[in-house]
C-alpha cells in the first residue's frame, strides 16, 4: 500500500512539475492542481496509512489505536479549501492577463513556445 | 561643571539658527543674514571666553548618556586644540556671514543658503567638540551632506549639480571608511572614547588590526582633505557660491581630515607605514596641487589647487611624525585658513564687480579697486610665504622640518629639494595671481565696469589680512600662547621646544625660502606671459580626476547592469525552476547527510484494486501533462480522473470527510475551469523556421523533464520514508479521546475543524472571502481578447438557424434541447439544498460540515444557472454573495467572541444534545453556529466567483460592435 | 492579566477581521464611512500593539524574565489547541506593522483607495493576516495566516488593475502558490517526524527526535525554510519581488515593506526556538545557508540598486538588501547581533515605507504617472466605472513650497537608507558593525557582511542622489506638482519616527537587547506556552 501511494504521489508530482514549467498559463494552472493532489495525499501520508478504520468515534471513551490519525485529515481539509480558492484566483488572473496582454504566455509576451 | 553645559548650548545654537532661517520668507536676505550673524557671534563669544580655563592644558568634558550599551554617549570635549579649531570655525564663520550678506543677490532664496550654512557650522563645531569617535564620524558625514547642499545651492546649472554629487560621493565614501576605521580602533581599545583611545597608543600601534584601521581612517581623512588622488572633487566644488568656497573649501571642512589626523597623531603616528603613506601622499599632493595651480585660468580654480597643495603641505608635515613638524602643521593650518579665506573673498569681490573670473581677461584692477587690490596682494604674499607675514613663519618651520627628516629612506634626500620646488611654484602662482589681476594695463571688454566693493563687504578681508600681518610680525604676542596651548593639549609630554621668531639668523631654511622667492619671481618674469596659453596644466592635466571619476562610476554601473542581467531574470519559468531546484536540494541534503532508508514500520497489505486505480490515474496524469497544450478539454477531463481517484483513495484510507470535500471541490473547480476555457486563445501547433524544432528547445524540455522526474522520485522517496517510520505519539491521541467528551462530536475531523483548531477554519474562510472579492474586482474590469468576444461557434450556428426560420425566434434551439435537463435540474435544486442542510447539521457527528454543505449549496445554484440561464435565474432568485460573505464572517466572529461573555477565550464552545424527530438527537453546539458562518461564507464565495465568471459571457461588448447589443440574449 | 484584558492578544487579528466583515455589508458608495471605520481600526491596532508591548515587557521594563503572554484559543490546553503568543519580539513586530499600516492607509486616503473597489477591506484583512503570522504559536496556523495575508496581497497588488499590475501579479501569485505547496510539504514532514504542530511543543520534542527521524525533521524544516526564504526575498528566489512592488500602488507597496519582514520574523523565531543550541542533533543546521544566502542577496540587491533606472526599482532592490542583511545577521547569530538586527529591521522597514510613499509625488512632475492606470474606457456596457470618474477630487489642501518639502523628505529617506547620519539608519548600521566586531577574532563572513553593508549603503547613496538630482534639481518649466497634506503627513510621521528612534536610541536598544536575550533562552517561551492556565479549568 505504502509503495503504491508513494508512487502515486511521485507520478502526480512529476506530471505536475512538468506542467508547472510550461510557458502557457493554462498548463501552469493544471500543473498546480495536480501538485495540490500530490501534496494532499502527502499530508495524509504524514499520518501513516490506515485502511478501513472507523471514521466516527463512539460516544464512550475511544481508544486512539483504533482510529486513523485525524490531524492530517483536518490539515488536508484546510489545504483543499485554500488551494481551491487560490486556483480560482489564478485562473481569473490568467484570463485577465490574457485579455490585457493578448497572449496566454506566462510572461505576458510571446517568448518562443 | 556648568561651563560644559554651556558648550552644549553653543553646539545647539547653529542648528537652532538653521531651523529658524529655514522658515524665513524666501526674500528675507537681511533678516536671514542678521539671524545668522547673531547666532554665530552668540556662539563665538562664550567659546572664546573658555580660553582661560583651558590655558593650563585641562580638558573640559561632558558626557550625556545616549546609546551607552554600545559605548556611544554624547560626549562634548573641549581642549586647547579643539578650542583653536572652534574659534577658526566660528570666527571665519562670522566673517563669511557678513560677506555673504553682500555677495548673495537679493533674487536668490537666501534664507535657505544661511540655513544650510549654519547647519554646516553646527556640524563642523559638533565634530571638533566630539569626545567620541563615532560622534566624530556622525558629524563628519553631516558636514559632507551640507557641503553637498551648499555646492548644489545653484542647482539650476549643471556644473553645480555635478560638483555637488561628486563631492558627496567621494567624501561620503571616505566617511564610511573612516567610520569602519574608527570602529576598528574601538574594537582594539574597547572604547570609542577619544581620551581612552589617546591613552592606548602602544596597544593600537602594536595590534594586528593597526594597519587596516590606519588605512581606512587615512582614506577618510584624505578624501575629505582633498589629498591626491582624491583631490579632484575640490576644484569642481568651486561651483558653489564664493562664501561657501571661502568657508568650507578653504578654511574649515577640508581641514576636517587634517583635524582627525592631528587628533589621532599621538596614537597613530610614528610608525613606518604611517610615515610612508602619509608623508608620500602629502608630498604628492603638495607638488601636484602647486603645479596645477600655476596653469589655472580661473581665479577660483587657482585658489582651489593652491588650497590642495597647502593641505598636502600640512599632511606631509604630519606624515614626518616629528613633534616639531606637528607643531608646524597646526600653525600652518591656522595661517592657511586666514590668508586663503581672505583670498577667496577677494576673488569673490572681483567676480562680483567685474563679472568674470578669467585671469586672461582680468588686468590692472588696482586702479579701480585699490583697497581690495592691496588686501589681496598682502594675502597672496602670505600665501607665497613672504617674510613679515604669517605664511612665512609656518613655511620656514616646514622647510626646517623637511631638512630634519630622518627616516632612512630616499625621501630624506629628495624632500628638501621637492619642498623648495613646491615653494617656488607657490610663489610663482601667487605672483601670477597678483600681477595678472591687479597690475598691468586696464582691462578691456569686461562684462561689467569694475569699481570698489562696498565697505562692509571688504571688512572681513581687512580683518583677516590684519591678522596675517600681526601674526607675521609679532607672532609671540598674538598666536603664540594659543598655539602653545593647542600643541600642549595634543602632544602633552612630547611637546617640543620651538620658537615663533621671524629671524633665526642665517640658516638653510632661510636660504631655501629666499631661493623660492627669487626663483618664483624669476620664473614668472621668464614664462609668465606664456602661462595664459595653457588650457590645462601639463603632465598633471592629463590625469583628469573628474573624467576618471565619471568613467569609474559609469563602469561600475554598466558592470552592475551586466551582472544584474546575468544573476537575475524576469521570466516566470526560470524562477519556478529555481524554486523547485532549491526546494529539492533543501529536502534532499538531510537524507544524504543522515542516509536514506525505509523505517521499521511494516507495509500494510497492498490491495490490487487500489494499485489498478492508481495505474489508471497515473496514466491520466501523464496524459494530461502530455496533452495540456493542445487539447485543454481532454487534459481537464484526465485531471478530473486523477482527482476522482484521489477522492477514492481518501475514502480508502479511512478519511471520508476528505473524500467528500475533495469530490465537491473537484466538481466546482471543473465548472470553474470550463467557464474559463472560453476566453483562452486557439492553440495552433508552433511552426519553427525550417520546419524542425530547434535544438535548444529540446534541451530545455529535456531539462524540465529530468527536473520533473527528479522531483517526482524525490517526493515519492520521502513519502515512502515517512510512511514506513513509526508514528510518534503526538497530538492525535488527545483529539480522539476528547472529541466527544470535550468537543461534543463523534466526527473527530469535524470537531478538530470547528473546535480544537477552529481558528484555522476561521482563517480559511477569511481566505475564501478575500479571494472572492479579488476575483469579483478583477472580473468587473475584465476585458477579453478581441477574438474571444464573439459568441461561441455553436451559439452562432443555432442563432443563424433560428433566424432562418420565421416560425421560431432566436434562442429557441437552445431552449429546446436543454428542456429536459432544465426541468430535471430545477427539480433537483431543492433536493440538493436539503442535502446541504443535512450535511451542515450532521457535520459534527457524521462526515460533512459547513464547508461541504456550502459547496453543495453552491453546486445547486450553479446547476440552476446552467439549466435555465443566468438571466432567468436572476429574475427569480436574488443571490447577494457579498452579503452572504459578510454575514458569514460576522456570524463566525460573533460565535467565537460570545465565549468572552462567560470569561472564556475566543472560540470556546459549549454544546448540548436535543432529540428531534426524524433527524435523531442532534448536537446543538455553539460550534454549529460557527459552522453556519463557514457555510455562509462558502456559499457566498463560490457563488460569487462562478456567477461573476459566468456573467462574462453575457456581457455585451460596447464600442467594438454595437450591433452585438441587439443580438444578445443567447445565455 | 484577567477580565477583558486577557483577550487583548487576539484583538490584533479579530478587530480588522470583524470590521472588514462589517464593511462588506455596506456598498461601495459609503466611502466616508468606510474611510473613517478603517482608519479608526488601524489607529486602534496601534494602540493595542502599544498596550501589548507594555504587557509583555512589564511596563516597558527591561528584565528579560518578563514572561510571554499566551492565549489558548477555544480554551484547549497547549499543545492541542492553537495558541497565540505575544512576547517582546511579536509585540514589537505588531507595533511596527500597525504603524506602517496606519501611515499607508492614511496616505491612500489622498486618492488611491478610490482607484478600485474594496480597498479598505483588503487592507484590513492584510493587516489581520500579518498580525496573525506574528502572533500564532502553531506552524499550521501560521500557514493559514500566511495564506490570509497572501490572498489579501494579491488583491491589493491588483488594486487599480492595469496591464503591468496584472502580469506582475500573475508571476507573484503563481510563485506564491508553489511556495505554499512547499510550506505544506514541510509541515507534513515535521508532523510526521515529531507528531506535533505547536512550536513550543516542537522545541521540547526536537532534541530527543530519534536519529532515524532526524533526516525527515531536517528535510521538512529545510523545505519549510525555503518557503520562508521565498517570502523574505532571498536570492535566487526573489526576482519577482522588485517588479511586483514596483507595479503596486504606492500605499500598497509601502505596506508591503513589512511583508518580507514577516518571513524574516519567522526565520528568526524558528531558528532561535527550534534550532537553537539546545536542539540536539539538528542544532543550528541552517546557519551557513542563511549567512551565504543573505550575503548573496545583499550583493544582488546592491547591483540591482546600481543598475536601476527608476526609483521604484531602487526601492525594490533595497528591500532585498535589507532582507539579505537581516538573514546574514540571523545566520551569524549571538545576542549583540540579534539586538542590532532588530533595530535595523525596524529602522529599515520604516524608511522603506517612507521611500515608497514619496516616490510617486517626487516623480509626479516629471513623468505624469497616472493614478487611474486601470481605469481606461470600459469595454462592456455594464462595466463598473471606478469611483474616480464620478466624484470630485478631494485631495486635501495644496501646500506651498512643495519642492522644498519633497526635497527634504527625499534627502531624509536617502540618509536613512544609505545609513548616513543624522537619522536612525546610521545607528542601525553602526550597531550591526559594532556587534560584528564584538568577538576577539572576527570571522570572514563578518568582514564580508561589513563590506557589503558599506558597499550597499554607498550604492544606495549613488543611486538615490542620481535619481533625486534628476527629479528634484533639474529645473522643470511646468509648475511644481500639487501635493496634499494627506500625502505629506504620513511621510512626515514615518520620518519623525525614525528621528525618534535615533534620539531615544538608548532605551530602544536596551529593549532590543533584552528581546535578543529572551530569544536566546527558549525556556521562558516554552514554559509559558505549555503551562498556560486554562480559563477556570472546566468548560462552560
Amino acid at each position: 500500500m505504502e509503495i503504491a501511494l508513494a508512487l502515486a504521489i511521485g507520478i502526480l508530482t512529476a506530471s505536475g512539475l512538468w506542467l508547472l514549467f510550461r510557458p502557457r498559463t493554462f498548463q501552469v494552472v493544471l500543473g498546480l492542481s495536480l501538485l495540490s493532489y500530490a501534496v494532499n495525499l502527502f499530508i495524509l501520508a504524514a499520518g501513516r496509512l490506515r485502511t478501513n478504520a472507523p471514521p466516527i468515534v463512539g460516544k464512550e471513551a475511544a481508544d486512539p489505536a483504533l482510529y486513523a490519525d485525524p490531524v492530517p485529515q483536518a490539515l488536508v481539509l484546510t489545504a483543499i479549501v485554500i488551494s481551491f480558492a487560490t486556483t480560482a484566483l489564478l485562473l481569473v488572473v490568467l484570463l485577465a492577463s490574457r485579455g490585457l496582454t493578448g497572449t496566454d504566455h506566462v510572461d505576458g509576451e510571446e517568448g518562443e513556445p | 561643571m556648568t561651563d560644559a553645559r554651556l558648550l552644549l548650548i553653543i553646539l545647539a545654537l547653529p542648528f537652532l539658527g538653521s531651523l529658524g532661517a529655514a522658515f524665513l520668507p524666501t526674500r528675507g536676505r537681511n533678516k536671514a543674514a542678521a539671524l545668522a550673524g547673531i547666532v554665530t557671534l552668540a556662539a563665538l563669544l562664550p567659546t572664546a571666553a573658555f580660553y582661560p580655563t583651558l590655558a593650563h592644558g585641562e580638558t573640559m568634558r561632558l558626557v550625556i548618556p545616549w546609546l551607552s550599551s554600545l559605548g556611544l554617549d554624547l560626549t562634548v570635549r573641549l581642549n586647547g586644540f579643539s578650542w583653536l579649531f572652534s574659534i577658526l570655525i566660528l570666527g571665519i564663520g562670522a566673517l563669511v556671514v557678513l560677506y555673504a550678506r553682500y555677495y548673495m543677490s537679493p533674487q536668490d532664496p537666501v534664507p535657505r543658503f544661511f540655513s544650510f550654512l549654519l547647519a554646516f557650522m553646527g556640524s563642523m563645531l559638533g565634530m571638533v567638540l566630539s569626545g567620541n569617535l563615532i560622534q566624530i564620524a556622525f558629524f563628519w558625514e553631516m558636514t559632507s551632506l551640507f557641503s553637498f547642499l551648499l555646492i548644489g545651492y545653484w542647482h539650476h546649472n549643471q556644473s553645480a549639480r555635478d560638483g555637488a554629487r561628486m563631492a558627496l560621493v567621494v567624501t561620503a565614501f571616505g566617511g564610511l571608511c573612516l567610520l569602519v576605521g574608527f570602529m576598528l580602533l574601538g574594537h582594539i581599545v574597547g572604547s570609542y572614547d577619544v581620551d581612552r583611545i589617546l591613552g592606548a597608543g602602544d596597544l593600537i600601534r602594536g595590534h594586528a588590526l593597526y594597519l587596516p584601521a590606519l588605512i581606512l581612517i587615512l582614506i577618510g581623512a584624505f578624501t575629505k582633505s582633498a589629498q591626491f588622488p582624491f583631490h579632484f572633487w575640490l576644484p569642481h566644488a568651486m561651483a558653489a557660491p564664493t562664501p561657501v568656497s571661502a568657508y568650507l573649501h578653504s578654511a574649515t571642512m577640508v581641514k576636517a581630515g587634517i583635524y582627525v589626523l592631528i587628533l589621532l597623531w599621538p596614537v597613530l603616528a610614528g610608525t613606518e607605514s604611517w610615515y610612508l603613506i602619509v608623508a608620500t601622499t602629502g608630498l604628492m599632493t603638495l607638488l601636484v596641487g602647486a603645479w596645477a595651480a600655476i596653469f589655472q585660468q580661473d581665479l577660483k580654480g587657482l585658489l582651489a589647487y593652491s588650497t590642495i597643495s597647502h593641505l598636502g603641505l600640512i599632511t606631509l608635515l604630519l606624515g614626518l611624525g616629528s613633534p616639531l613638524a606637528a607643531v608646524a602643521a597646526i600653525f600652518h593650518t591656522v595661517n592657511h585658513a586666514t590668508f586663503k579665506a581672505s583670498l577667496f573673498m577677494a576673488a569673490g569681490i572681483i567676480d562680483h564687480e567685474t563679472g568674470t573670473r578669467d585671469l586672461r581677461k582680468l588686468s590692472g584692477l588696482a586702479h579701480f579697486m585699490p583697497i581690495t587690490a592691496t588686501l589681496a596682494m598682502v594675502a597672496a604674499a602670505a600665501m607665497a610665504g613672504v617674510p613679515l607675514l604669517n605664511g612665512f613663519l609656518s613655511k620656514e618651520m616646514f622647510l626646517a622640518e623637511a631638512l630634519e627628516a630622518h627616516s632612512g629612506t630616499v625621501l630624506d634626500l629628495i624632500l628638501p629639494l621637492l619642498a623648495t620646488l613646491a615653494s617656488i611654484f607657490s610663489v610663482l602662482y601667487s605672483v601670477r595671481f597678483i600681477h595678472q589681476t591687479f597690475l598691468g594695463p586696464p582691462p578691456v571688454d569686461l562684462p561689467r565696469q569694475p569699481h570698489e566693493a562696498p565697505r562692509w563687504m571688504r571688512f572681513p578681508i581687512e580683518v583677516l589680512v590684519l591678522l596675517c600681518l600681526l601674526v607675521g610680525i609679532i607672532p609671540a604676542l598674538t598666536i603664540g600662547p594659543f598655539l602653545a596651548t593647542a600643541v600642549r593639549s595634543v602632544m602633552g609630554g612630547r611637546t617640543p621646544a620651538y620658537s615663533l621668531a621671524i629671524w633665526h639668523g642665517f640658516s638653510l631654511p632661510m636660504l631655501m625660502s629666499a631661493t623660492a622667492l627669487i626663483g618664483g619671481v624669476g620664473l614668472y618674469v621668464l614664462f609668465g606671459a606664456r602661462l595664459n596659453g595653457f588650457s590645462q596644466s601639463p603632465i598633471i592635466g592629463h590625469f583628469k580626476g573628474r573624467r576618471t571619476f565619471e568613467i569609474v562610476l559609469a563602469a561600475i554601473i554598466d558592470g552592475a547592469r551586466a551582472l544584474h542581467r546575468l544573476l537575475g531574470t524576469r521570466r516566470l519559468q526560470v524562477q519556478l525552476r529555481l524554486l523547485v531546484v532549491t526546494a529539492m536540494v533543501a529536502g534532499a541534503l538531510p537524507f544524504f547527510h543522515f542516509g536514506y532508508g525505509r523505517g521499521p514500520r511494516p507495509d500494510t497489505l497492498l490491495d490490487p484494486v487500489f494499485a489498478l486505480l492508481w495505474m489508471l490515474a497515473g496514466a491520466c496524469a501523464i496524459g494530461a501533462a502530455w496533452q495540456a497544450k493542445f487539447h485543454r478539454l481532454a487534459a481537464l477531463v484526465l485531471i478530473g480522473v486523477c482527482g476522482l481517484v484521489t477522492c477514492i483513495s481518501f475514502a480508502w484510507l479511512s478519511a471520508p470527510d476528505l473524500a467528500l470535500t475533495q469530490l465537491l471541490v473537484e466538481s466546482v473547480t471543473l465548472v470553474l475551469l470550463l467557464l474559463g476555457l472560453r476566453w483562452l486563445p486557439k492553440r495552433l501547433p508552433a511552426v519553427w523556421p525550417g520546419e524542425r524544432v530547434p535544438f535548444h528547445v529540446y534541451l530545455r524540455r529535456g531539462g524540465d523533464l529530468s527536473l520533473a522526474l527528479l522531483g517526482g522520485v524525490g517526493t515519492a522517496a520521502i513519502a515512502y520514508a515517512m510512511m514506513t517510520r513509526e508514528a510518534t505519539d503526538g497530538l492525535s491521541r488527545y483529539f480522539v479521546e476528547h472529541a466527544y467528551s470535550g468537543g461534543g462530536g463523534t466526527n473527530v475531523v469535524n470537531v478538530i475543524l470547528v473546535d480544537f483548531r477552529a481558528f484555522d477554519t476561521y482563517g480559511e474562510i477569511t481566505v475564501l472571502a478575500i479571494v472572492a472579492l479579488t476575483v469579483f474586482t478583477l472580473l468587473r474590469r475584465f476585458r477579453p481578447a478581441a477574438e474571444s468576444i464573439d459568441l461561441p461557434e455553436q451559439q452562432r450556428r443555432q442563432n443563424a438557424f433560428d433566424d432562418a426560420r420565421e416560425d421560431r425566434t432566436r434562442g429557441d434551439t437552445v431552449r429546446h434541447y436543454l428542456l429536459v435537463p432544465r426541468v430535471l435540474m430545477e427539480w433537483l435544486f431543492p433536493v440538493i439544498l436539503t442535502c446541504a442542510l443535512y450535511l451542515l447539521v450532521r457535520g459534527h457527528d457524521l462526515p460533512g460540515g459547513g464547508f461541504a454543505a456550502g459547496v453543495t449549496a453552491s453546486i445547486a445554484i450553479i446547476l440552476l444557472y446552467m439549466a435555465s440561464g443566468t438571466r432567468s435565474v436572476e429574475t427569480r432568485l436574488r443571490v447577494q454573495p457579498v452579503h452572504w460573505i459578510s454575514a458569514g464572517l460576522l456570524c463566525a466572529t460573533a460565535t467565537g467572541a460570545a465565549a468572552w461573555v462567560f470569561g472564556y477565550p475566543f472560540l470556546s464552545t459549549c454544546f448540548r444534545y436535543v432529540n428531534l424527530p426524524v433527524i435523531g438527537d442532534m448536537p446543538v453546539a455553539s460550534a454549529l453556529l460557527f459552522d453556519i458562518g463557514v457555510f455562509a461564507v462558502v456559499v457566498g464565495t463560490t457563488a460569487l466567483i462562478l456567477v461573476a465568471l459566468a456573467h462574462q459571457s453575457i456581457r455585451s461588448p460596447r464600442a467594438r460592435r454595437p450591433s452585438e447589443r441587439s443580438r444578445e440574449g443567447a445565455d | 492579566m484577567s477580565g477583558w484584558m486577557q483577550h487583548l492578544i487576539v484583538a490584533p487579528i479579530l478587530l480588522p477581521l470583524a470590521v472588514s466583515g462589517l464593511l462588506l455589508a455596506f456598498d461601495e458608495r459609503r466611502r466616508t464611512l468606510k474611510r473613517v471605520l478603517s482608519l479608526a481600526t488601524v489607529a486602534a491596532l496601534v494602540g493595542i500593539a502599544v498596550m501589548l508591548l507594555w504587557l509583555v515587557s512589564d511596563g516597558f521594563g527591561l528584565s528579560p524574565a518578563s514572561a510571554p503572554r499566551v492565549y489558548l484559543l477555544g480554551n484547549w490546553p497547549a499543545p492541542f489547541g492553537i495558541v497565540l503568543v505575544a512576547d517582546r519580539l511579536s509585540a514589537l513586530m505588531l507595533l511596527l506593522a500597525s504603524l506602517l499600516g496606519f501611515t499607508a492607509l492614511f496616505y491612500a486616503m489622498a486618492r488611491w483607495d478610490r482607484s478600485g473597489p474594496r480597498f479598505h477591506v483588503l487592507f484590513l484583512l492584510l493587516l489581520a493576516g500579518i498580525n496573525g503570522a506574528f502572533l500564532t504559536g502553531d506552524i499550521f496556523n501560521l500557514f493559514v495566516f500566511f495564506e490570509v495575508l497572501l490572498a489579501a496581497s494579491y488583491g491589493l497588488i491588483l488594486h487599480g488593475s492595469g496591464t503591468e499590475r496584472t502580469s506582475a501579479s500573475l508571476h507573484y501569485i503563481t510563485i506564491n502558490i508553489a511556495t505554499s505547496l512547499l510550506f505544506l510539504i514541510g509541515v507534513a514532514m515535521i508532523y510526521a517526524a515529531t507528531g506535533t504542530l505547536n512550536m513550543a511543543d516542537l522545541a521540547t520534542r526536537i532534541p530527543d527526535v530519534p536519529s532515524g527521524n532526524l533526516a525527515l525533521l531536517e528535510g521538512g524544516a529545510a523545505i519549510l525554510g525555503t518557503a520562508f526564504l521565498v517570502k523574505s526575498g532571498m536570492w535566487p528566489l526573489s526576482f519577482w519581488l522588485s517588479r511586483t512592488y514596483a507595479a503596486a500602488a504606492p500605499p500598497v507597496a509601502a505596506i508591503f515593506a513589512i511583508m518580507t519582514k514577516v518571513g524574516i520574523y519567522i526565520v528568526l523565531r524558528l531558528t532561535s526556538l527550534l534550532f537553537g543550541q539546545a536542539a540536539g542533533g539538528a542544532a543550528r543546521f541552517a546557519d551557513d545557508w542563511l549567512i551565504w544566502g543573505g550575503l548573496a542577496t545583499m550583493l544582488f540587491g546592491t547591483i540591482g540598486i546600481l543598475s536601476a533606472r527608476k526609483l521604484s526599482r531602487i526601492a525594490g532592490h533595497y528591500v532585498l538588501v535589507s532582507s539579505g542583511t537581516l538573514l546574514a545577521a540571523i545566520g551569524i547569530g549571538g545576542h549583540a547581533v540579534t539586538a542590532a538586527l532588530l533595530f535595523y529591521l525596524v529602522s529599515s522597514t520604516l524608511a522603506l515605507g517612507a521611500l515608497y510613499l514619496i516616490i510617486e509625488p517626487v516623480g509626479r512632475n516629471v513623468e505624469e504617472e497616472d493614478m487611474t492606470s486601470g481605469i481606461s474606457e470600459p469595454v462592456f456596457d455594464d462595466e463598473y466605472t471606478g469611483a474616480l470618474e464620478e466624484d470630485e477630487d478631494e485631495s486635501g489642501v495644496v501646500i506651498p513650497g512643495t519642492i522644498a518639502i519633497l526635497g527634504g523628505g527625499f534627502i531624509f529617506c536617502t540618509l536613512l537608507l544609505s545609513g548616513l547620519p543624522p537619522l536612525s539608519g546610521f545607528i542601525a548600521k553602526f550597531a550591526i558593525i559594532d556587534a560584528l566586531f564584538q568577538p576577539a577574532a572576527i570571522a570572514p563572513a563578518s568582514w564580508l557582511l561589513i563590506a557589503l553593508i558599506i558597499g550597499s549603503g554607498l550604492a544606495t547613496l549613488i543611486g538615490l542622489t542620481r535619481a533625486g538630482i534628476d527629479l528634484l534639481w533639474t529645473p522643470s518649466e511646468d509648475n511644481p506638482p500639487r501635493l496634499s497634506v494627506i500625502e505629506v503627513a504620513p511621510i512626515g510621521l514615518l520620518l519623525a519616527t525614525c528621528l525618534a528612534l535615533m534620539l531615544s536610541a538608548g532605551p530602544i536598544f536596551l529593549y532590543m537587547e533584552t528581546t535578543a536575550v529572551a530569544l536566546g533562552d527558549r525556556s521562558a517561551y516554552i514554559e509559558a506556552v505549555l503551562h498556560a492556565p486554562r480559563a477556570n479549568g472546566a468548560r462552560p
